[in-house]
């Protein structure tokens, strides 16, 4: 098996589904390459043209999710109602949706929903982007499967991996459809449903590289000590995993954002009026037809520039920390 | 005319002539008591237009319907338009009222109704043939009506004629005729027979599936049926219908029905693309439809207004919504020009806050109520919430356009002080607990005469509980007592009069808002030919034919 | 390495049966009322128990879960004391019927107090007699009787009950019965027998569906994967041999931004472009009855579609497959050994960097999965995925866990696949 997840560059979910046993050992070793500071970050940046150009995007997508307000003089809510279904005009730049709402202003007001806010509901709204929150949930829970599952071995890691075996070999998609159809729409539940998604890969990937990391000198070192179990493997072991979880974790983000879109879609995204990308494809998807493209096309391209942004970043930053070794 | 003409009838005519009736509501009222449709236009001084013999009407073709097969097994059952849109083709009905309001008899050689209007008398069309040669007998409509009121069959006709009906006021003739004995008096019963599940079945075969027995009436002989997928339907030979051409009807060899979800966008496609030639509108918005094809040459389009409406429901048993000033106060909240352009892209007619519909004979002159945050705000101080509400709101994601009347008036109620949050879910989940919800938006089909919504959902039964389909649960006495008055009440001018106070007090303490009233649509293409359109949406395709 | 793939076998079954079992409980949990859902907003509580009693819901959740899996009819043959047997009709509705001892077939109806017996012969007519020498008495001067109604249960009647309640019997109007069906079991053969049930939803047999959904789906994969294969691997490897070049730097980014596009949005406007302003193309799949390659036509959007966005991923996997082998040792060995460079290419390198993008996309249906539901709803085309969405909004059980259980047998199924192929391509697997 090669390392899946070096090779991906989509969303490395559905690949890395198996044979840990095999894949291990260039992401550990990966792990322990990667310096992970600030200014060699940079330097990484800086010496590759793809990581620039996804930096660039990326970042452009997060400059305007965070001054979103100081970028548009509407909200994303205000109705405009004898504009609707307008294209691009000097009031409205990218045009009205078919409420009379700005779809600038929408759209970075969904770029906010993603990577800034969650909204939790109608008056709770929590910092970090739902797509951030998501693959923040499911980082946590994936890294202490992995982490107690390999380090711990025995049957602990034999049920835990057989299970999540299993729930890796659901297709992702159907997953989706159970869960939110199930337990309904709003920001909360998309995120459960991308932790759940998550989880079973975060968990092999941070497995793979304890199983790596715990035949190290320090770690003999540290058990010598008499440290406590949960002290080596938080302490000693999840810090040096960083790397390949880093890289993992924006695939991931990228691929968050496509899950979002592609619930909105489905309709059971965020509960309207909330500029959600997927959401707002799925209505505008029907003016598109009426000859107004234009709510449908923005989001659209914002999902796919987005995603692209965070592969190229990913990629960039991969290979050029490979030609560090 | 050789039968009794119906007294109220010459009261009708000189309403009329009074100028108090319109010409087309005077053909309406008449036919229901039993005068033909055309003594009725002759009598409103119009002349009747026969449908010329139209020599150059082209037999064959199968007509291609996109639509959305759901189960089906007792007619009586039905709970969506599409699918008895399927059977209607294959099982009739006792009546037809058209696309125009009229009631026309149908398997029915014509009624009669009795002076106090508690007696009517049914005779039955002879030489009807069912599909597999029964003959169509007085046994065939009292099983059906038997049906109808089984509680265990469980059919919506029993809300509907249940309240004037029972089994025992089923009175047998003759093989041909019927006679109804009312408890209550009822002026809707002709109308009540063309009720969408109220197809008339082969008592000697049907045995609770029609799939089974697909024994009808009607033009065609159900061929295949299946859910999710598609239907097929072939022309019979020996209809009793005959068309302009003197042979028997259909001019069509037969349809196809093909399921395509309720996905619009495919179907646009597909009707661009001339894969189809209709589409069944009758349980989807279908603005988007509408909007999309309207300039296009490859399909035509009639449009129907309609008294169906999204009606926006507060239960006036539960918090905040049990106090009349704040259900006023979400009204107010609603810009009734603005929700008509933008959730039903101005196709249809501004709603004014009561369940009685501008073109319904008995409305009374209204001023549609402005949009006015600050009176709401006011309101909802008076009733003490002077910080305003926060509630929310059921909506069914599956009609587009009752999201956006959400949306809207989530927008709109914010200046005056009430917080909204939507709440969305599948329709059928919102269909689970359409009653049960505190606020929430519920589709009402259209319905041709004003009284028949308020008597189905804004009264009480003898005890004064809510009637089963009084989602809102509201009981006004006085509005309860006006409304009985209005139904004994034949005479439109003393109708309307009670309306204006009806109407007065539903928009003042009633429980629903209504944005707009939809117009209707039938999408076919181009070359599709002798199209009725109906407000329900039924598809009356018996001399349909393509070009 | 037999041990190996048994030991993955093993695992298959297991996954399946915890992915059953979790999709059950789910859907179990799920809010929503199946028996609204199917009789309408309108019906009464009484109704509405009645519905859940025919359909088996007032049985318990593991029972519920055992009829689903294994079937119920064996058990209900038990309580009758018969055979069972399903027969499917010439107009195609299935019909479970007792099996008499003669060979001839036989259901039963309650008219009253009077047991009817309906005996279908062999030349497909029906008699119905009196049967009423079947009831077999119970305690409180009741009579008890297990056998086959006309609408696919086993049922329990019971006569003479203290509870009255009046029937509607079909010729006569309303009767006082004294008792009547207690107890319902909706026959099925079970899913490991081909059976899942009847779709709430439609009525029909969830198989009968399911085949031709399934069908039109395996079209819609196998032309996007018989399109996305050959090419992907081709461009894969053409990036691959040169790293950073401006071909691999073109094919390889440009590849990127299809795959990540998502199929909504894909789809939405390759139908505005081909199908709305040139004309070219039809924008929905309409089917019918037909199959979809007989109207090939309606299959190019979708397909192209997937193509799009699977293609771009295949051929990144193919292009590090490559570059890696470019870099390999022995590679470089037979460079310096002075052979033709297209012979290396062709003789060395593509046979070991097929290895890696063959075995990855097996595991890669599962994501293909994802994007053909995306597409069937784009497009309303009648697949799998299309159904299942329908499904899940309906809560329409047996029909979401069958498409369910199908869709997880195909992921892992491939999985276990590409295991065994990773195994002979490579011998230097560890068979943990």
């Amino acid at each position: 098996m090669p390392d899946t997840t070096k090779t991906t560059p989509v969303p490395a979910d559905a690949v890395e589904t198996d044979n840990t046993e095999n894949g291990s050992n260039g992401a550990a070793a990966e792990a322990e390459k990667q310096p992970g500071r600030l200014r060699e970050t940079v330097s990484i940046l800086l010496s590759s043209k793809t990581a620039l150009v996804g930096f660039v995007i990326v970042a452009f997508w997060v400059g305007v999710a965070v001054f979103a307000p100081y970028l548009t003089e509407y909200s994303p809510f205000d109705q405009d109602w004898k504009a609707p279904n307008k294209g691009p005009s000097a009031e409205h730049i990218l045009g009205t949706d078919e409420l009379g709402r700005d779809l600038w202003a929408r759209l970075i007001y969904g770029a906010r929903v993603v990577l800034v806010v969650m909204p939790v509901n109608d008056n709770v709204v929590l910092p970090g982007g739902t797509a951030i929150w998501g693959v923040v949930v499911a980082l946590i829970v994936g890294a202490f499967l992995g982490l107690v599952s390999g380090y711990k071995g025995g049957w602990i890691d034999e049920i835990t991996m057989r299970l999540l075996d299993a729930m890796m070999a659901i297709p992702v998609i159907l997953l989706y459809l159970i869960i939110v159809a199930a337990i309904g729409a709003s920001a909360v539940n998309v995120v459960i449903a991308i932790t759940i998604v998550g989880v079973p890969g975060i968990a092999r990937l941070v497995r793979s590289l304890t199983l790596d990391i715990k035949t190290r000198e320090y770690i003999r070192a540290a058990e010598t000590r008499g440290e406590s179990a949960w002290y080596i493997m938080f302490v000693e072991i999840l810090p040096n995993t960083r790397g390949p979880i880093i890289i993992d974790a924006m695939l991931r983000i990228g691929y968050a954002i496509f899950a979002m879109g592609t619930l909105g879609f489905l309709g059971i995204g965020m509960p309207p009026p909330s500029p959600d990308w997927g959401s707002m494809v799925a209505k505008g998807r029907a003016f598109i037809l009426m000859g107004s493209p234009w709510a449908a096309l923005w989001p659209s391209l914002a999902i796919a520039s987005l995603v692209v942004g965070l592969n190229l970043l990913a990629d960039g930053i991969r290979e050029e920390s490979m030609r560090y070794q | 005319m050789t039968r009794k003409m119906h007294p109220a009838v010459k009261d009708l005519k000189s309403d009329m002539e009074k100028g108090k009736l319109s010409r087309r509501e005077f053909i309406r009222m008449s036919t229901l008591l039993g005068v033909s449709a055309f003594t009725a236009t002759q009598m409103a001084g119009l002349g009747w237009v026969k449908k010329a013999f139209a020599g150059n009407i082209k037999r064959g073709g199968t007509m291609r319907v996109a639509t959305s097969l759901q189960k089906i097994a007792h007619p009586a059952n039905y709970s969506w338009i599409a699918g008895s849109n399927v059977t209607r083709q294959v099982a009739e009905y006792l009546t037809l009222t058209d696309g125009k309001n009229i009631t026309h008899p149908y398997l029915l050689e014509n009624w009669e109704a009795s002076d106090d209007l508690k007696t009517w008398t049914f005779n039955l069309r002879k030489g009807v043939t069912f599909n597999n040669g029964d003959a169509f007998v007085a046994d065939d409509v009292i099983f059906c009506m038997n049906q109808w009121l089984d509680d265990k069959v469980g059919s919506s006709m029993k809300g509907m004629i249940g309240g004037y009906l029972d089994t025992t006021g089923i009175e047998k003739v003759n093989d041909h005729q019927i006679k109804l004995h009312l408890k209550i008096p009822e002026i809707a019963v002709p109308e009540h027979m063309f009720h969408y599940p109220a197809q008339i079945l082969n008592h000697r075969t049907f045995e609770g599936d029609f799939l089974k027995a697909p024994h009808g009436t009607g033009p065609y002989t159900m061929e295949e049926y299946r859910e999710g997928e598609m239907a097929i339907i072939k022309a019979r030979s020996d209809y009793w219908g005959k068309g302009a051409d003197g042979k028997p009807l259909p001019y069509l060899d037969g349809m196809k029905f093909i399921d395509m979800g309720t996905e619009t966008a495919p179907m646009i496609a597909a009707m661009k693309s001339g894969d189809i030639d209709f589409i069944d509108m009758s349980d989807i918005a279908g603005t988007d439809i509408f909007m999309a094809l309207k300039d296009d040459p490859k399909a035509q389009i009639l449009t129907a207004p309609t008294a169906s409406a999204r009606v926006l429901r507060m239960r006036a048993d539960m918090k905040p919504f049990d106090n009349e000033k704040v259900r006023l106060a979400i009204k107010k909240c609603q810009n009734h020009e603005k929700i008509l352009a933008l959730a039903q892209m101005g196709q249809g007619l501004e709603g004014q806050d009561f369940h009685v519909y501008q073109l319904h004979p008995e409305y009374c002159e209204f001023k549609t109520p402005a949009y006015d945050p600050q009176g709401a705000k006011k309101l909802l101080a008076e009733a003490g919430y002077p910080n305003g509400i926060e509630v929310n709101l059921a909506v069914g994601s599956g009609w587009p356009d009752v999201v956006r009347y959400a949306e809207i008036l989530k927008q709109d109620a914010i200046a005056g002080g009430v917080k909204i949050n939507i709440q969305t879910m599948p329709n059928s989940q919102y269909w689970e607990k359409w009653d049960q919800v505190d606020f929430g938006i519920t589709p009402w089909t259209h319905r041709p005469l004003g009284t028949m919504v308020l008597n189905l959902a804004y009264k009480g039964d003898e005890n004064g509980k809510p009637v089963a389909w009084n989602e809102t649960k509201w009981v006004d006495e006085e509005f309860s007592a006006l409304l009985e008055k209005a139904n004994g009440t034949l005479d439109v001018e003393k109708r309307r009069k009670i309306f204006c106070d009806l109407q007065r007090i539903q928009y003042e303490r009633g429980t629903v808002g209504i944005g707009y009233w939809r117009a209707v649509w039938m999408v076919a293409g181009a070359n599709v030919k002798g199209l009725d359109g109906h407000p329900n949406g039924y598809m009356l395709f018996n001399e349909v034919s393509f070009s | 390495m037999i041990v190996f793939i048994v030991r993955r076998f093993l695992l298959l079954l297991l996954t399946m049966v915890l992915v059953s079992v979790a999709v059950f409980m789910i859907a179990e949990w799920s809010p929503g009322n199946i028996a609204k859902n199917v009789l309408g907003a309108f019906i009464t509580p009484e109704q509405e128990a009645s519905f859940l009693k025919q359909n088996g819901f007032d049985k318990s959740m593991p029972t519920r879960y055992l009829y689903w899996v294994a079937g119920n009819d064996w058990i209900a043959s038990g309580k009758i004391g018969m055979p069972l047997k399903k027969q499917i009709t010439d107009k195609g509705f299935e019909e479970w019927w007792a099996v008499d001892d003669d060979g001839s077939l036989l259901r039963w109806k309650v008219d009253g107090d009077t047991l009817v017996a309906i005996r279908k012969k062999d030349d497909g007519t029906t008699e119905e007699f009196k049967d009423d020498s079947r009831w077999t008495a119970i305690d409180g001067g009741k009579h008890e009787f297990w056998g086959v109604d006309t609408q696919n249960h086993a049922v329990r009647w019971v006569k003479g009950d203290t509870e009255k309640v009046w029937v509607f019997v079909m010729g006569s109007g309303w009767v006082e019965s004294s008792g009547g069906p207690k107890e319902y079991i909706p026959l099925k053969k079970g899913f490991v027998r081909g059976d899942p049930g009847i779709s709430f939803r439609t009525g029909r047999p969830v198989a009968k569906s399911l085949f031709v959904r399934l069908r039109n789906s395996v079209v819609l994969a196998g032309c996007a994967f018989a399109i996305v294969m050959p090419l992907a691997l081709l461009l894969g490897m053409i990036a691959g041999l040169r790293e950073g070049s401006f071909k691999d730097r073109f094919l390889s980014i440009g590849g990127m931004m299809f795959s990540v596009v998502p199929e909504f949005a894909t789809g939405i406007f390759l139908t505005l472009i081909f199908s709305m302003w040139l004309g070219w193309l039809p924008g929905a799949s309409v089917l019918g009855d037909a199959a979809p390659w007989e109207k090939p036509m309606m299959l190019v959007l979708p397909v192209l579609t997937l193509t799009l966005i699977e293609l771009g991923y295949v051929l990144r996997i193919t292009r590090a497959s490559m570059v890696e082998v470019m870099k390999s040792p022995y590679i470089r060995t037979a460079f310096l050994k002075g052979l033709p460079y297209k012979q290396v290419v062709m003789k060395h390198a593509v046979k070991n960097a097929l290895i890696a993008p063959i075995t990855v996309i097996m595991l890669h249906v599962n994501w293909l999965l994802g994007g053909i539901v995306i597409v069937e709803v784009v497009f309303g085309y009648p697949g799998l995925g299309a159904y299942l969405l329908d499904s899940a909004l309906y809560k329409d059980f047996n029909a979401l866990e069958a498409g369910a259980m199908i869709m997880v047998t195909v992921a892992v199924g491939t999985q276990l696949i590409a295991d065994i192929i990773y195994t002979f391509l490579n011998p230097r697997i560890r068979y943990a």
